[in-house]
């Protein structure tokens, strides 16, 4: 069954933010199915769902993996399975 | 795929990373009825194994869910059958064992608190009841994860004052068996009135009679988002705000509900409850009082604080109970005051009395819970104080319980480092009106009427 994740990133702007986050998650074999990205007076906002297939990547691969992006380029990175968000919201 | 908007997503994570909003225990209730054997080395040892068998996975399984949904689950706890019915005999060394047993088995499976050392006694003593509390101080003082509680009062069966007195002994002699580290071994003794059974919240979780023979109960709490929501509409009318506070409790009660489904799932246990607790921790944000304050009281103790707490408690229940298949435990707020930096600051100013307290106690959750006492008090004064809390709950047909730390070598204006998520406090006046007279006569309260109520 395909995994569905959701990927929050926040922090002061650069460039090449979002291209770095997308490619720690191609590097772990996932796939973005949806993204969106704003910058508002200087702070990088950006929500990215992320799905895999089982055999492809665990989330705790992905989180670290991203979370070690994250450190290194200076944005606060988060991995959350969608069903947090579904059940917190939906009924 | 199922939408959820940007402002939704943000809206979460901010909850959990600015505003503390964390699953508080994954709770883990045993049943150990079928543990009971002829001598007690062999009753210790087959509640060793077992608790080891049904617990073994649940660290494990809750930084697994703690991952997978960037939740924090900040307790993993087990709660067991209270043990005076599984050992039920008359030798307190025996409960001292069993003791060593549930302390080493909480330590394998890599657990902070075991609950469940405890009796029902609102209506009378078994042999195995009054050899129990007369272990606490033993089990107590020698174990480091052991938690104990005993129910001493009813709506049913009045309180029972005999007990109320041996508590107040119980707890006078764990205040000096520890006193070296502040009495801290009192924030493991809950005396209770109307003690749920499905409790998953320390020092008074305990598996009762009428629970499955393994379920998972979580608690949810958050505070902070609730005192957020608060602080942004200071114009919010009264049926504004209680609506504000039910539609965040709905939310943050979801997440104990995928929690609780999900672990019960793994563990292979049923899904017991969630308790719609907002749980107060020391630190700055995560705070009952500051929830009081950003409605509009300069502190907790304020006029107005008493009806301020019954608005909160009861939207908290109607936003959570929607949210989840079942609640139970303790669902409300909770105001402990040496775990709550904002109430223990007010208690020290001399703005929130002991009385407050305890008539805050009528319209929440909990009772007079985690308050430090003179070392000094009185055992007639401290099972008066419990009496109190005790009449309360027996009245209002409601749980109460009472935590009370006589602070050894501590007295009034001393201010009482307890560590950890226990917090600090200062050491709270209790009336110097002599009691003995009343609290010595004997025998139970008889329980309330539960017509003609006024």
């Amino acid at each position: 069954m395909r995994t569905t994740v959701i990927v929050t990133a926040l922090g002061p702007d650069n460039h090449g933010l979002l291209a770095q986050v997308a490619t720690t998650v191609a590097e772990q074999n996932a796939n973005v199915d949806d993204v969106s990205q704003t910058v508002s007076n200087g702070m990088f906002t950006m929500i990215m769902f992320v799905s895999f297939d089982q055999g492809e990547t665990t989330i705790a691969e992905l989180k670290d993996a991203l979370e070690a992006t994250g450190e290194r380029i200076g944005l606060q990175i988060h991995v959350q399975h969608e069903n947090i968000f579904k059940f917190m919201h939906r009924i | 795929m199922v939408f959820i908007t940007a402002q939704e997503i943000l809206e979460t994570v901010t909850m959990i990373r600015s505003e503390n909003l964390d699953v508080r225990t994954v709770t883990m209730g045993i049943c150990l009825d079928d543990c009971a054997a002829g001598d007690r080395r062999r009753t210790a040892e087959r509640i060793h194994a077992k608790i080891v068998r049904r617990a073994g996975r649940l660290v494990e399984v809750a930084e697994e869910l703690q991952r997978k949904y960037g939740v924090p689950i900040v307790n993993k706890r087990v709660s067991v059958t209270p043990i005076a019915e599984v050992v039920a005999g008359d030798d307190p060394a025996a409960y001292v064992e069993v003791a060593h047993a549930l302390d080493a088995a909480a330590e394998e499976v890599g657990i902070d608190f075991l609950g469940g050392f405890s009796a029902l006694v609102q209506k009378g003593f078994t042999r195995g009841d009054a050899a129990l509390i007369e272990a606490i101080p033993d089990a107590i003082g020698a174990t480091r994860r052991v938690c104990s509680s005993v129910n001493v009062a009813s709506t049913r069966a009045g309180i029972n004052m005999d007990a109320v007195l041996r508590m107040a002994d119980v707890i006078l002699a764990v205040s000096r068996r520890t006193a070296e580290e502040d009495s801290i071994g009192c924030a493991k003794i809950v005396v209770f009135c109307n003690a749920p059974e499905d409790n998953p919240f320390m020092a008074g979780a305990m598996h009762g009679s009428g629970e499955a023979e393994c379920s998972i109960n979580v608690a949810i709490s958050g505070p902070g988002v609730v005192r957020n929501v608060v602080a942004a509409n200071p114009d919010a009318s009264f049926i504004e705000l209680a609506d504000l506070i039910k539609r965040t409790t709905f939310k943050i009660t979801r997440v104990g509900e995928l929690i609780a489904q999900e672990a019960s799932q793994m563990l292979g246990a049923e899904l017991g409850i969630i308790d719609l607790s907002l749980a107060p921790t020391p630190a700055v944000g995560d705070s009952i009082a500051e929830i009081l304050e950003s409605m509009g009281l300069e502190a907790a103790g304020a006029p107005g604080t008493t009806a301020a707490l019954a608005l909160l408690n009861d939207a908290v229940k109607k936003g959570g109970t929607m949210a989840t298949s079942s609640t139970g435990g303790l669902s409300g707020a909770f105001i402990p005051v040496s775990e709550d930096k904002a109430m223990a600051r007010a208690a020290a100013d001399g703005r929130l009395p002991i009385e407050k307290l305890e008539a805050m106690t009528a319209v929440c959750s909990l009772g007079l819970d985690m308050i430090v006492v003179p070392g000094d008090i009185s055992r007639d004064a401290l099972a008066g104080t419990i009496a109190d809390v005790m009449a309360i709950g027996m009245v209002n047909s409601k749980t109460t319980g009472a935590r009370l730390i006589p602070a050894a070598g501590k007295g009034l204006g001393d201010w009482v480092e307890l560590g950890g998520l226990f917090g600090a406090g200062p050491v709270m006046k209790v009336s110097a009106a002599a009691n003995s007279a009343f609290v010595r006569r004997g025998g139970r309260i008889p329980p309330p009427l539960q017509s003609l109520t006024n």
